[in-house]
């Protein structure tokens, strides 16, 4: 059965023809502008696919598609502002958060959520830790990932955020 | 800059799923659901009914269309076992593992592939399975391959110095044994691929999660029967390897139905598949004694490691191979009088073994560390008294070892010192009796060990021999051409670096072309990376170096000697004021080579085309036989606390002190570390595929198979020390290996130390909570409740 979406996506508001078992998951991939959604579990475990969901992290694969029905949704494409990286994203490199890249995208949103979330007081390793157990990284080892959440959070006390 | 993680951080990644060609089909495999079955028939009228199916392979198709996958290595020697198997990518007749692929559905679309996968209908006569290596090896076992004489696939026997004159010469001989379970990679990306069949001109090329597009291109030609010459194998941006995406056999099935289809066809391994049809590793048992003085001084090495392999393991993977390693890895840096070690590989009902980070060198490790501090246990000594005794001194390099392993370089001694200073160890072992007096109980593990990197083995496909190309383009940028993959470990930067300093280069106008199975070689794996292709990039760069220089003297009538490149322009030290940028210096060169241009000698000497391919292999395997060229070395310290009541292990603190050799770019390396201690300590502490006697896997999924998150992983201390290797062309050595392997042995051994009161032997990986509980229990037992 198909059925019509309006979803805001990025900033812009779209509309899709949509099968109504397609996973929100399914429905990014299938469009070029989002592919740093990644697809790889399947079953919410790995996080690779974590986009942000009316400003919250969710596993993408395991939303339908038709229950979001308005709703906003940002992907890390979305992080970019003219052309430029966010000031996380340039946390992630300087840091060398980021190895093989796959993961990455759903880190990067998950990190956006709780960066954003947490005011100006200093988010501790143990917070770090704990707010990205979800999204699974075989590469870093975490430790540079932690690193790049810091220096992201110290340039968003410093103003540099968007 | 980092271009490609730039890249890569902005979205831009190119996976193999995200691979979209016009006309593509879609490729999903049906899998066994049993462990050892015949396949009596199969019936794919109800799924050729799926509205959108284009076509469904079966084993018989496979067989009927495509040659047996090639032997990988092959090494039948006098007194040893080495049997190999005639296998195709999918069996007709019968499946070995759970899992197994028997039919390949290909569709317009993947969702309707699944849909479809589900309605082939398979009949199966169920065969015994064999769950362990011990039932493999009964008398009247079920063979798994009916012309083998048993299931043995592998026996090696090896004699390194002299093994009875050292336990001849032993004050005291200890019995030792050490047993790790069954383990995966599991990068987060699945494998992947697109293959595209030309049927105008019989050619195939492919594009996917390649590790090593050069074996992949012999080893799909050659199922294919088509010609090298005529098939491509490119690979894209790769989401994690490890090990796991060097050998093509599932990817062979893709070819073939692009070829039988005449479409493009994509296969995207979904990750349960990539779990019980992928390359699994470890599930070794050893048992052996090692001799030894009163004093310390380590003499031999008597003992036996025995591989559960899966299914052969010989042509899907070429893992049987790692039983080499295994087998050598235990000498160590320390000096010894002779070993006897023996090497089997069993077949049995479970998925393939295959190359995974540590590829064996992570056993003989682990299981000399922990014989290393039971013997110091043993006689009082610490672990690093027994260490300081035993080491191959600064001064004895290039050391020959035992088992013919020369040994380029390093400071033994001095990485566990400071290690042992940063982890603050003695501050530790008082706090270790102030809590055992309160019932915690601290463990402080301390392991030390070279990782044999770079190799090159001769009757396999592991030859070493490496080809790169530098060259300058009419634009002034750089090239680079290799066999070494970016899995995520640093290839292009490393090899950016690497050419920008020797050519005086920018590292923007560097670019580091994504490998294809154009330039031979094996890619990264055994830790090469640094020694094998970032040595022929060097090469390529020096020779390339010269021509720049010769041009350069003529295009700016100048001394050879005097010619200078840096920063991107080429100048002479006699008139620095006129600079050239490398743009128009390789303008001049390409556009203008007239009289009026450079010198005619030069034109006549060939030696105007800006663009290098060499060769590079290593300087100590043709006359040694040593089939690593570089040994990084390493100190692990581990603290850990052990909740006795639980069985849960937490890291308190982990130091990690590295050789590495030249380094190439720090951050790579850390990250390198940081990634391979969590992998072992996952492999140390949860992580073990759990098959059932009936040969069902029982955990195919993250949310069972357990890997570390962000919260078991622990913060990592790193020094580093840096002692060239004389023998690769950067003074680098290979390294991306040694984290894992210390990692998984250090963690164990502080888990015994903590348990040291208890007087557990922690010899059985991985040590879950249960496991723990249990060595507790049984220890309280034996020493009838006295703690």
């Amino acid at each position: 059965m198909t059925m019509l979406l309006n979803i805001t996506i990025n900033g812009q508001q779209r509309t899709f023809e949509i099968d109504a078992k397609q996973t929100l998951l399914e429905l990014l991939r299938s469009q070029p502008e989002y592919q740093s959604v990644h697809r790889s579990c399947e079953e919410g475990e790995c996080g690779a696919c974590t986009v942000l969901l009316d400003g919250e992290p969710v596993n993408s694969c395991l939303i339908l598609a038709a229950s979001v029905e308005g709703a906003t949704v940002l992907t890390s494409e979305g992080l970019v502002r003219q052309g430029q990286p966010h000031p996380l994203m340039q946390a992630f490199t300087a840091e060398l958060g980021i190895q093989c890249g796959f993961c990455t995208p759903g880190m990067l949103m998950n990190s956006y959520a709780l960066i954003s979330g947490a005011g100006d007081i200093e988010l501790t390793d143990q917070q770090i830790r704990k707010s990205l157990e979800g999204n699974l990284c075989r590469c870093t080892g975490y430790v540079n990932i932690v690193n790049a959440v810091k220096k992201a959070q110290q340039a968003k006390n410093g103003g540099q955020w968007w | 800059m980092k271009k490609r993680e730039d890249r890569l951080i902005m979205g831009k990644g190119q996976y193999a799923d995200d691979l979209e060609f016009s006309n593509m089909a879609h490729l999903v495999f049906v899998g066994s659901p049993h462990g050892h079955a015949k396949i009596v028939s199969i019936n794919v009228e109800k799924a050729l009914q799926v509205p959108g199916v284009v076509r469904i392979i079966t084993g018989r198709d496979v067989m009927e269309h495509s040659n047996p996958l090639p032997v990988q290595a092959d090494f039948k020697n006098p007194g040893w076992i080495w049997r190999l198997a005639n296998v195709h990518a999918m069996d007709a007749d019968r499946v070995r593992w759970f899992g197994e692929p028997v039919a390949a559905v290909i569709a317009e679309d993947e969702d309707k592939a699944r849909i479809a996968a589900d309605l082939v209908e398979v009949e199966y006569d169920l065969l015994e399975v064999t769950a362990s290596v011990t039932q493999a090896l009964e008398p009247g076992a079920v063979k798994l391959y009916d012309d083998w004489e048993d299931n043995k696939q592998v026996h090696l026997v090896f004699d390194f110095g002299d093994p009875a004159r050292a336990f001849d010469m032993a004050d005291q001989v200890l019995k030792v044994t050490n047993r790790e379970g069954r383990v995966t990679g599991v990068p987060i990306e699945p494998r992947g691929c697109v293959g595209l069949y030309d049927r105008k001109n019989d050619t195939l090329e492919m594009w996917g999660s390649f590790q090593t597009p050069f074996l992949s291109r012999h080893n799909i030609a050659a199922t294919l029967g088509i010609a090298e010459a005529k098939v491509k194998i490119n690979a894209v941006d790769i989401g994690g390897a490890f090990g796991l995406k060097i050998h093509a056999w599932k990817e062979n099935i893709v070819a073939l139905a692009s070829k039988l289809t005449g479409r493009p066809v994509k296969w995207m391994e979904p990750h349960r598949d990539f779990i019980t049809t992928g390359p699994h590793q470890r599930d070794v048992y050893w048992e052996g004694e090692i001799a030894f003085n009163n004093d310390g001084t380590l003499l031999g090495l008597k003992a036996e490691v025995v591989h559960d392999l899966g299914v052969e393991s010989t042509n899907k993977g070429i893992a049987a191979l790692s039983i080499f390693p295994a087998c050598s890895a235990p000498t160590n840096m320390y000096k010894w009088v002779g070993m006897h070690v023996e090497g089997i590989g069993v077949v049995t009902n479970k998925s393939f073994y295959c190359a995974y980070r540590g590829y064996g060198k992570d056993k003989g490790i682990k299981f000399i560390e922990a014989a290393v501090n039971q013997v110091a246990r043993h006689l009082g000594m610490t672990p690093e008294e027994i260490r300081f005794k035993n080491f191959i001194q600064p001064d004895e390099f290039p050391y020959h070892q035992i088992n013919n392993y020369v040994l380029d370089s390093g400071d033994y001694p001095a990485v566990l010192q400071k290690a042992m200073e940063l982890a603050n160890i003695d501050q530790y072992r008082t706090l270790k009796s102030e809590l055992e007096g309160r019932g915690r109980y601290l463990g402080i593990g301390l392991v030390t060990f070279i990782e044999p990197a770079g190799v090159a083995v001769p009757n396999c496909q592991m030859g070493g021999i490496t080809q790169a190309r530098v060259l300058i383009t009419p634009d002034g940028s750089v090239e680079v051409h290799s066999d070494r993959t970016e899995i995520g470990q640093g290839s292009e930067i490393s090899h950016a670096t690497i050419v920008a300093d020797i050519l005086g280069v920018k590292k923007e106008t560097v670019h580091v072309k994504k490998v294809t199975s154009d330039f031979i070689g094996q890619g990264p794996l055994s830790s090469r990376g640094a020694v094998y292709p970032a040595s022929a990039v060097a090469k390529a760069a020096r020779l390339l170096k010269e021509k720049v220089v010769q041009c350069a003297a003529s295009v700016l009538k100048a001394d050879q000697d005097d010619v200078v490149l840096e920063d991107g322009f080429v100048y002479s030290s006699a008139a620095p004021d006129i600079r050239l940028t490398y743009q128009e210096f390789a303008n001049k060169v390409f556009f203008f080579p007239g009289p009026r241009g450079l010198d005619p000698e030069i034109l006549k000497r060939h030696e105007h085309l800006l663009d290098v391919t060499t060769t590079w292999y290593s300087p100590t395997t043709p006359e040694s036989g040593s089939s690593y060229t570089s040994f990084c070395v390493s100190a692990d310290v581990a603290v850990v606390e052990v909740d006795v009541d639980t069985g849960v292990t937490e890291i308190k603190k982990y130091v990690h002190v590295h050789d590495a050799g030249t380094i190439i770019n720090k951050q790579v390396i850390d990250g390198q570390i940081h990634g391979g201690i969590v992998q072992g300590i996952g492999e140390a502490l949860y992580e073990c595929l759990d098959y059932d006697l009936d040969g069902q896997l029982k955990n195919t999924s993250f949310s069972t198979y357990l890997i570390p998150t962000a919260v078991e992983a622990p913060d990592i201390e790193i020094a580093h020390l840096e002692t060239p290797s004389p023998f690769s062309e950067t003074g680098a050595k290979g390294m991306g290996e040694a984290p894992i392997i210390g990692s998984k042995a250090v963690i164990l051994d502080a888990i015994e130390d903590a348990l040291s009161s208890f007087n557990v032997r922690v010899n059985d990986s991985p040590a879950t909570p249960e496991k723990v509980r249990r060595w507790i229990n049984q220890a309280m037992s034996a020493n009838k409740g006295d703690l």
